[in-house]
Order: C-alpha cells, then sequence, then structure tokens
C-alpha cells in the first residue's frame, strides 16, 4: 500500500473506532500511532516521536491559555457572576413577553464574555436562571431550549476556547479571531431574542408574566455587574490592545475573577479544590485530544493526503461557495455526532489547506494599493505631488499601479506576496467564525447535542422530547446567521484591520 | 483499592491546580512588572521623581525573567497531573450514539478492550517520556534564558503520567475482573457528564 493510500484509509478506521464509543483522543492516538508504523516499517520513528511530542505538546505556551481560560470560567462562578448578570439582564427585560428567557440568552452572553467554554457557560447560567423561568411560569421545554442556545454564546462571544485552538491549527492571530468572532456573536444573541418573542407569539401559554421592576432596582443590578465588565474589558480589551498576549490576558482573567470571588466570599479552601477538580477534568480531556489530534496529524501530514485533497478540490473547479457549503453542511451533519472540539482538531488539518487552495477574492490588489497609500500619506511621507495624483487617479478607477509607480511612490506592502497573505488572513478568520458557528449548532441539536443533555440532568421535569421541539427555533435562527455570515463577509471581517 | 486511586487523583489534580494558579501569578507578576517598567522608563516619570523612578528599577521591577520557559515546564505538569482523575472518572470525550443500539454485552466487551488498549497507550506514553528524560539529561539541554536543565520539567511531568498509568492499568484490570467474575466492582457511572 502507498503512503497514500494508507493515509485514506486511516479515515473510515478511525471513524469506526470513534463509533465504538473509544474516547476521540485515544483514537486519533492509535490511528496516528498505527498509520506511522505502517509507512515508516516499524516502531522506532513513532516511539522516537512519542519521546518529546507528548512533553511539547503539554508544554505548550499558547495552548496554556486553555487550563487558565477554564479555571477563570469557574471563578466567575463563584464570585456569583452569573446571578448579577441575570439579575441585571433581568431587571431590563423580565416584564416583557419571554422577558425572563431573554434575560437568560443576555446573561449567558454577558457570561461567555469571560467564559470560554459552551457546556461550562449552559451549565452555569441554567443553574441560575431555570428555577426563575419555572417560577415565573415558563413551559419547561422552552427554558432548557433557552439556556442550551444560550450556552453556544459562551464559545461565540470571545474569549473561546475552540476559536484558540482554531487559531494555533491554522496559525493566525488568536487576538484577530476573538475581535472577529464579536459582531457574529452579538447577532446570534440577537437572534435568539427574536426567537424567543416569536416563541412566545406562537405559543402564548409558554411564559408567563413577571411584574415590572423600578429603575432604583435596574441600576443597583447593573452596579452589580461592574466586575465582569471590567473584567472582559481588560481581558479581551488588553489582548486586543496589545498590552499582553492572549496567554497573560487568561491569566489577568482568571487572577481578576479569583479576587472577585474571593472578595464575595465565594472562594474558600473547598471551593477551590472543587475548582482545580473541574478544571482538571476539562483540561485533562482537551488535552488527550489536542495530544492525540497532534500524533494523527503528524502521521496524514506525512503521507501528503491534506496536500493531495486540496489540490483534488482545486481541480475540481467547484465555486469556492459551493465547496464552502459543502463543508459547513458536513460541519453539521458531524456536529450532531461529535463534540466541536474533536471536530476542529479532526477536520481542520484537512479542510484548511483545501480553503487556502481556493480564491474569495476579498481584497483586490487596488485595495491593498489603495489602503497601503493612504496610511503612507498619514505617515506624513513626502510624496512628488504628480506622481500621487496619478496614483490616485488610476486607483479611483479600479487600475493596478505599475512596478515602476510603486518603487517610485515608495509604496511597501502592497505586493503580490502581501495581498496574498492578506486574502489568506481574511479567509482563515471568516472560515474560522463560520465553523466556530456550525460547529456550536451540533451542541444543541437534537438528538445529541451536549448542551441540551447538560441542561435536561438539571431539570429531569422536562421531558426530553419537549426539549428538541422547543431547540429547533434556535437551530433554525442559527441556520439563517450562518447563510446570512457567508453571504456578507464584511459583517465578520469589518472589525479586522489589514 | 478504588478509593486509594481516587484520593491519589484527587491528590495530583490538587497539585496540578496548584501549580496552574501559581502560572497565573507568576504571568500576571510579570505582566505588572513589565508594565511599571514601562511606566518607570517614561518621560513623564523621569521628569517627575528621577530618584523614584530609578530606585525602583535598580530593585529589579520589570518582567519576570524566564516566565515564557516556566509557564511551558509548569503547564506539562499540571496537564500531566490532571489526567489521572479525567482517566479514573471517565472524563474523556467519546461518541455513544451508536452503541446504545448494541446489547449490554457487546457494550461491556467493548469498553473491556477499550480500557485495556487505554491501560497500554497510557503506559506507552509515560514509558516513552521516561526515555525522552533519560535522553535530555545525558545531552544536558538547557533552556534558553534561565539555563535550566530541560529533564527537570519531564522529570516533573513523569510524576503525573506515571500516576496516570497506574489508574488507567486498575481500571483495565478491575474491568476484567468485572468480566471474569460477572460481579460489578467500578462505579457503573464513572462521574461522567452526560
Amino acid at each position: 500500500m502507498s503512503d497514500l493510500a494508507i493515509g485514506i484509509t486511516s479515515f473510515p478506521a478511525l471513524l469506526l473506532l470513534i463509533f465504538l464509543r473509544v474516547p476521540i483522543g485515544l483514537a486519533m492516538f492509535l490511528a496516528g500511532l498505527v498509520g506511522l508504523v505502517l509507512v515508516t516499517g516499524d516502531t522506532t520513528i513513532p516511539f522516537a516521536r512519542l519521546k518529546s511530542e507528548t512533553f511539547t505538546t503539554f508544554s505548550s505556551y499558547s495552548l496554556s491559555i486553555i487550563p487558565m481560560f477554564l479555571l477563570m470560567g469557574h471563578f466567575a462562578t463563584l464570585g456569583g457572576m452569573s446571578q448579577a448578570l441575570f439579575k441585571a439582564a433581568e431587571g431590563f427585560l423580565g416584564h416583557r413577553k419571554g422577558g425572563v428567557a431573554m434575560a437568560a440568552i443576555g446573561a449567558c452572553a454577558g457570561f461567555g464574555a469571560i467564559c470560554g467554554s459552551s457546556l461550562a457557560t449552559a451549565a452555569t447560567m441554567s443553574r441560575v436562571a431555570l428555577p426563575e423561568l419555572r417560577r415565573y411560569g415558563y413551559a419547561g421545554g422552552f427554558s432548557t431550549a433557552t439556556l442550551a442556545a444560550g450556552g453556544t454564546l459562551g464559545i461565540l462571544i470571545p474569549p473561546s476556547i475552540v476559536l484558540v485552538i482554531y487559531a494555533i491549527l491554522t496559525e493566525q492571530n488568536i487576538a484577530k479571531l476573538f475581535l472577529a468572532a464579536f459582531i457574529p456573536g452579538i447577532l446570534a444573541a440577537l437572534g435568539y431574542v427574536a426567537v424567543i418573542s416569536i416563541y412566545v407569539r406562537l405559543y402564548p401559554g409558554s411564559a408567563g408574566t413577571r411584574p415590572r421592576v423600578g429603575w432604583g432596582e435596574r441600576m443597583r443590578g447593573v452596579l452589580d455587574v461592574w466586575p465582569v465588565l471590567i473584567v472582559f474589558a481588560l481581558v479581551v480589551g488588553g489582548i486586543y490592545a496589545g498590552w499582553f498576549t492572549p496567554t497573560e490576558g487568561a491569566a489577568v482573567g482568571a487572577l481578576g475573577t479569583g479576587v472577585i470571588a474571593w472578595v464575595n466570599g465565594g472562594l474558600s479552601w473547598a471551593t477551590l479544590g472543587e475548582s482545580f477538580m473541574v478544571t482538571a477534568r476539562s483540561t485533562a480531556m482537551i488535552f488527550f485530544i489536542v495530544l492525540g489530534a497532534a500524533f494523527y496529524n503528524g502521521f496524514l501530514a506525512l503521507t501528503q493526503v491534506p496536500q493531495e485533497i486540496a489540490l483534488w478540490v482545486v481541480d475540481q473547479g467547484l465555486s469556492p461557495l459551493l465547496v464552502l457549503a459543502l463543508i459547513l453542511v458536513f460541519y453539521l451533519l458531524l456536529g450532531c455526532l461529535m463534540d466541536s472540539l474533536s471536530m476542529i482538531l479532526l477536520t481542520i488539518p484537512i479542510f484548511w489547506p483545501v480553503m487556502q487552495g481556493l480564491d474569495f477574492g476579498f481584497v483586490s490588489l487596488v485595495d491593498l494599493q489603495s489602503a497601503r497609500l493612504s496610511d503612507l500619506i498619514q505617515s506624513g511621507a513626502q510624496i512628488a505631488p504628480d506622481l500621487l495624483a496619478q496614483a490616485q487617479a488610476a486607483l479611483a478607477q479600479g487600475v493596478e499601479l505599475t512596478r515602476d509607480q510603486v518603487s517610485e511612490i515608495g509604496l511597501r506592502g502592497a505586493t503580490e506576496g502581501a495581498l496574498s497573505r492578506v486574502n489568506t488572513e481574511q479567509v482563515a478568520i471568516w472560515f474560522g467564525i463560520l465553523v466556530l458557528i456550525v460547529v456550536e449548532v451540533g451542541l444543541i441539536t437534537p438528538p445529541v447535542g451536549m448542551n441540551l443533555f447538560i441542561i435536561n440532568t438539571m431539570d429531569r421535569t422536562t421531558p426530553m422530547a419537549d426539549t428538541y421541539r422547543a431547540v429547533l427555533f434556535f437551530v433554525a435562527s442559527d441556520l439563517f446567521r450562518v447563510v446570512l455570515l457567508v453571504l456578507f463577509p464584511v459583517i465578520t471581517l469589518a472589525l479586522i484591520p489589514w | 483499592m478504588y478509593s486509594f486511586f481516587a484520593a491519589l487523583s484527587k491528590l495530583m489534580a490538587w497539585l496540578g491546580g496548584a501549580m496552574l494558579t501559581a502560572l497565573v501569578l507568576l504571568v500576571c507578576a510579570s505582566v505588572l512588572g513589565r508594565e511599571v517598567n514601562g511606566i518607570l522608563h517614561a518621560d513623564w516619570m523621569v521628569d517627575l521623581a528621577p530618584g523614584l523612578a530609578s530606585w525602583l528599577l535598580d530593585l529589579g521591577v520589570g518582567p519576570v525573567n524566564g516566565d515564557f520557559e516556566l509557564v511551558e515546564a509548569g503547564i506539562a505538569f499540571s496537564i500531566f497531573a490532571f489526567l489521572p482523575l479525567c482517566q479514573l472518572t471517565g472524563g474523556h470525550a467519546a461518541v455513544d450514539v451508536f452503541t446504545s443500539y448494541f446489547s449490554d454485552r457487546v457494550n461491556r466487551g467493548l469498553r473491556l478492550v477499550t480500557d485495556i488498549v487505554f491501560a497500554a497507550v497510557m503506559v506507552l506514553i509515560a514509558w516513552q517520556l521516561w526515555l525522552g528524560l533519560l535522553s535530555k539529561k545525558s545531552s544536558g539541554q538547557t533552556t534558553f534564558l534561565l539555563e535550566m536543565p530541560v529533564w527537570w520539567a519531564y522529570a516533573l511531568s513523569l510524576t503525573g503520567a506515571v500516576v496516570a498509568a497506574l489508574v488507567a492499568c486498575y481500571i483495565a484490570a478491575m474491568r476484567l475482573r468485572e468480566t471474569v467474575s460477572g460481579t460489578v466492582i467500578l462505579p457503573v457511572d464513572l462521574g461522567a457528564d452526560h
């Protein structure tokens, strides 16, 4: 068997293992190990790689952001931030039709801004909001579905653990990805609020009413939320402003939420130990998958499979949008079976080269030259007036500057190479956000969405079928948003400088 | 026996968590030092309080030297130390959509095989880490800034890897005993989330 054939055969073998309930990290590890042995002939090379690869995978500075974010999310819960957020949102929205559910979505969005995990957001907010929803007469399935959907905001709104992994796999800037997730995240929250509004009009019996609260109480609620705002501004703002690296941001956030939890009396030796246990389990689970994926992807790269697939797709001459649509549909289907992190680790090494090979033409050479020219003018460089006028006239008509013009003006960073770097980054960011959304849809898609399970274990009185029925409305809003973001890349890319 | 391994795993998770907390504090100290250092070098500060600024700078206010290396070494220990708890409580992500259609017998058999293979893999990882440690020790490789021997970090991580391998072997052995004797020894639901 050729190396390529071994590489391709490894896919069905790996899927078979996963579907036989072999833990995903272990399955990838085994597929990588066996594959390497087959390709290289014996166990010398794979074992030699193991000597250092396990350690180097775990001792990664950029990945150390993950346990820190997990710890931060848990500290935020201990500090009572979930309650504070929900109370504040409830004060403003609670009296509306479906208002308590809307408040739950708002609080999820707020909690998502200090928590990078979907399951954690769903679980934490459920503890706070489910009892309230039921108290005010909201139907069981509607309540659980709302919280399951709200949980996905935890991963959409930065910081986001899945996005960190994506950034590392595609070698992209984490700060830019966080920034790009922002508008889609807000859109998601607004979409869910719209769904709630429609749902309670379609099924008036599904939501009770809650009395309006006065402005005094509302303002007190807002005041209680300030720690959340500070931590978010410090972490995400600080990473974006370049004050610190993403890992440093996570550390600052963990310390900040830890201090707040301690001041609020939520942090004792017992709860600290509990935080360690929760963080330990999630971290170990994530890193074992990361390890398996590193091993498997190392093997795949050796067999040249990702490059061959990318070449093959480009050779088919399909339209880039069609390829993108097929990939997204694939994720939606796979998302019904697998958790988001495993999916990303398993598929991005294959799909990213494919996406890189496609030309979406976000930025043209004229765009890039215009942008760099105005940078140059703003920096106060001396340009001969006639040269400048000529260049500006050409660009205004959509004509590229010639090589001579570029060198005479002294324009930098406007070459073909720079253009392809800019476009690659734009595609990477856009694709990353789209993938992030579709894998999240998997978390709330019946029958196996993980968020649904987590929440249903907290509300045993609600039959799963009720949750399934109500959650379909939220899934529909997700799908609508995906289509919107595919058709209008600018929504995602508007904030990203190039 | 189970309670022994549970206590051991929790202890490791606690140590890993303590290390993680220490790293969080270290990174924050480094960030703070760097920012303060920047302020002390700023023109307005030098104009305003030159004595204070140079005194603080002489005290060594600045980023922690080699924080990057310490985070890399420490986080590896944390993650290895987190593995045993995840292993013991069955915390690894898996897809159970299809297996729910199989009979109980088939599922038990699958789980037995999986746990035995898992134990073998964890032993392999620990063993290769040990060999990696030996080669780092004999090569005398050190980190760039602190010139800390790389094998120290390997040795620290090895403790977690060994405990994880022991736990995996224990689980596999108990599954085997359950199968042979037809009894239930391990908690049925190993604390899985769903």
